[in-house]
């Protein structure tokens, strides 16, 4: 379970890197896609991880 | 407990980002970009022997995946062969990343509504979903229709050894490529992202 949570943040910092990055390039459709597309996937599974912690 | 459904979702979302592939250098620690596309391939090949063979605990799974090769692996092959393709100068670069996109995000946003909603909406939001992907980063009207409707068309059925993570890659790069090259179809961007990590 510590590797899935492992893994899990690491997913999140590709997504902001990969935003920051096409940003930084000025590809600012593509960044904003990558935005838009997992940021309800990434706030339920944030959620996920915190009901957990409640636990 | 981890949703398991959720975090399937996520998974297949955060795949969008295989595109920043277009952002890297040519060569990468002294190994041609290219090669990278085959190690990341082994790699993930790797894991699915392990998981399969050697009993490797992996997260998200769904029941029927135990025993055939899952949905990971068969989404990876599809950006694979996509950015070698794409390599090979088969298919254009703009095609290429809409597409990697679009089945990043259309195929779990479809399950969900057909979970919640039921099919119709599954294929409306599917069908919307892929089309404004298409136009925004393709930008031609033209392809953005035909490659939407392929895209939902592709995820519909259900076959053993063809996963909808694969077809919803393959089917509509390769009739938008197709269609690039014949007389009568637009015109489309080729190189809209450069390389520069």
């Amino acid at each position: 379970m510590r590797i899935t949570r492992i893994y899990i943040y690491l997913m999140y910092i590709i997504v902001i890197f990969s935003i920051i990055m096409f940003i930084s390039e000025e590809h600012y459709i593509i960044a904003s896609l990558l935005f838009l597309g997992n940021m309800l996937p990434g706030y339920a599974m944030a959620t996920s991880l915190m009901e957990k912690n409640g636990n | 407990m981890i949703n398991e459904q959720i975090y399937r979702r996520f998974n297949h979302t955060v795949a969008a980002c295989f595109v920043i592939y277009f952002l890297f250098p040519e060569y990468i620690l002294g190994i041609q970009r290219e090669y990278t596309i085959l190690l990341f391939w082994i790699f993930i090949v790797a894991i699915e022997y392990l998981r399969l063979n050697k009993d490797l605990k992996v997260l998200g799974m769904r029941d029927y995946e135990n025993n055939r090769i899952a949905g990971f692996v068969w989404f990876a092959t599809g950006t694979c062969l996509i950015l070698g393709l794409y390599e090979l100068d088969i298919v254009p670069q703009s095609l290429a990343i809409a597409t990697i996109i679009m089945a990043a995000f259309t195929d779990p946003l479809i399950g969900e509504a057909n979970q919640k909603l039921g099919d119709k909406w599954g294929i409306g939001l599917g069908l919307l979903c892929s089309f404004l992907i298409y136009q925004l980063v393709v930008g031609v009207l033209f392809y953005s229709i035909v490659g939407s409707i392929i895209a939902v068309v592709s995820e519909r059925p259900k076959i053993k050894w063809f996963d909808d993570d694969l077809a919803m890659q393959l089917i509509p790069i390769i009739v938008l490529t197709l269609l690039s090259v014949m007389d009568f179809s637009p015109d489309i961007p080729l190189e809209i992202v450069g390389g520069s990590l």
